[in-house]
């Protein structure tokens, strides 16, 4: 006998309730990331080395970090506890960014090469789609060394932990619809695979200073163009005290990037060609 | 012929391929020239990172200097620094695609030394890419401090780059040829890069480290690569240079032998197939 939920199964995905394509939806997310999990570990010696690779390049940064709070405790209001907790946060959130929205990083070398048409043809949300596909086995590693970060500088409260989540959340967001937004430019101007690149890069690395050493211009763009303010500020607007103003205007900054990231890449797929290539996945 | 004039020509003959090998890697690498310019973007966010960072610590401070450096000796340093570390090409990336290839095979069989073609050749882009980024990096300092006045320490720097650029190629040639047994050398040349950012002082002068690291770190060949060059040319000690100038060269010393002895070794279990 059929029940409700598989009744509704045998509808179209239109005419299916909200709930149940919602469930649907998240059914076949999770095991996009598992099947990207197992893929990953197929070659588990190269996952750990690559993982282990950006523990390495974090910890440089630990480094700078350590010997410089060493001879001035303090920077502009920060201390070591905030610049580690705001490493804490950019790295997780790039992490997650990477490793469960992959392809943020890459839609506008799928773009220029010709690759979306398979998932044009598929049944479900493109851009999700494309997203979820790819996970970076490197990324992997600085979520693990963020984490590490929170276990040892963090609030190990409910409060601190719910506080740590929701900046992971609101950077995780930043990232991936920044770099959705800045990629799928790539459907308007050809090649943007370079100019997505760097504006990763600076977003990436600006969000891993402490926002209060900028002032004037450069603090308006960090808060606007290159919002990598957002993402570094979190550990003082949002952790330490939580201030309601920069948390609206973080918000607000995913909000806006998120639509506007879906809005161009939606557009520009409407506008897409490709080549006479055939793709296929397993 | 007389047997020395015989010698001498020979002897010339061999630097001229090498000459040539530097000019032809020259010639080859200026096609990238736009595209190295557009690499330094990264120096330019970085630097100017660095001097936000730098301008709030030492008005914090209250002090004119910290550690020796006035505030636009330290962004100057961090300048050379940065500049030096973006230009070194990865070699290792050539040799482990040679050993995989099996394109070793034919490099090995030309009348050129191994080790000294890719040393020829790796000075040859790293001249091309370190002038790409002093220029870009030196506007930037320009703009901000106006032309400086390094003196004697234009030429001390000029004079240490190539013990500087030696060193971090010999390192990076015994990871490399590390090729020859495992797969993958990256990792390695990987940790190796950042341990020329940290204790090679590509991110803080050695001045401003704990005294045990310094001290550390005193006995390591990184600080030749970046420190050296970098601190020489910001401040010009006519007393330090020959000491640190001699360091470089007693480095390049056991750091030859030692590539010569992974090389030796390594192309005996060479083992190509096909062609």
């Amino acid at each position: 006998m059929l029940t409700e939920a598989n009744q509704s199964r045998l509808l179209p995905p239109a005419e299916r309730p909200v709930l149940a394509r919602a469930t649907a939806l998240a059914r076949f997310v999770w095991t996009c990331w598992k099947l990207n999990l197992a893929g990953a570990m197929e070659f588990r010696m190269s996952f750990l080395l690559t993982a282990g690779m950006m523990m390495v390049n974090n910890t440089v940064w630990m480094f700078f970090w350590a010997v410089y709070f060493h001879r001035f405790p303090i920077v502009n209001g920060w201390g070591l506890e905030d610049v580690m907790m705001m490493w804490a946060v950019s790295t997780t959130g790039f992490g997650l960014s990477a490793t469960l929205f992959g392809n943020c990083y890459r839609i506008a070398g799928l773009v220029a090469s010709g690759q979306l048409d398979v998932y044009a043809a598929q049944p479900k949300p493109v851009l999700l789609h494309v997203l979820i596909t790819r996970m970076s086995v490197s990324a992997i590693g600085d979520v693990l060394y963020g984490l590490l970060l929170y276990a040892i500088f963090g609030e190990h409260t409910l409060l601190g932990a719910c506080k740590f989540i929701a900046a992971l959340l609101l950077a995780t967001a930043i990232f991936v619809f920044y770099n959705t937004l800045v990629q799928s430019l790539a459907f308007y101007i050809g090649n943007a695979e370079g100019l997505g690149l760097q504006m990763f890069n600076i977003v990436l690395t600006f969000s891993t200073y402490p926002t209060d050493i900028f002032r004037g211009f450069s603090k308006l763009l960090l808060f606007t163009v290159v919002p990598a303010a957002f993402i570094s500020y979190l550990p003082i607007g949002l952790l330490r005290e939580t201030n309601g103003l920069f948390l609206a205007g973080a918000l607000l900054m995913a909000l806006a990037l998120a639509a506007g990231g879906t809005l161009l890449f939606y557009r520009g797929l409407a506008r897409y060609t490709s080549g006479n290539q055939i793709g296929l996945r397993m | 012929m007389r047997a020395d004039t015989f010698g001498e020509s020979l002897l010339s003959r061999k630097w001229h391929k090498y000459a040539a090998v530097g000019r032809i890697t020259v010639s080859s690498q200026l096609a990238y020239l736009a595209d190295f310019f557009i690499r330094t973007l990264f120096l330019v966010v970085i630097i100017y990172i660095f001097m936000q960072l730098w301008k709030v610590t030492y008005e914090g401070v209250g002090e004119t200097t910290i550690a020796g450096y006035a505030y636009r000796d330290l962004i100057w340093y961090l300048i050379f620094a940065e500049a030096i570390i973006l230009a070194s090409p990865r070699v290792n990336l050539t040799v482990e695609e040679e050993v995989k290839s099996g394109a070793v095979a034919y490099r090995l069989t030309r009348p050129l030394s191994y080790i000294g073609y890719h040393y020829v050749a790796y000075l040859g882009e790293a001249a091309l890419r370190l002038a790409v980024n002093l220029i870009v990096g030196g506007l930037l300092g320009v703009l901000a401090f106006g032309v400086p006045s390094f003196g004697w320490g234009w030429g001390a720097f000029a004079a240490m780059l190539l013990g500087a650029l030696t060193v971090n190629f010999l390192l990076r040639m015994a990871l490399s040829l590390c090729a020859f047994w495992v797969e993958e050398t990256q990792g390695l040349v990987f940790v190796y890069d950042k341990l020329l950012f940290t204790i090679g002082g590509m991110m803080l002068p050695l001045e401003l480290f704990p005294d045990l690291l310094r001290r550390v770190c005193a006995w390591l060949p990184f600080q030749t690569v970046v420190y050296f060059p970098s601190k020489t040319i910001v401040a010009f000690d006519a007393a330090q240079f020959p000491q640190m100038l001699l360091l470089q060269w007693v480095w390049v010393i056991p750091l030859a032998a030692l590539v010569g002895w992974i090389y030796a070794k390594g192309v005996k279990k060479l083992n190509v197939n096909g062609g």
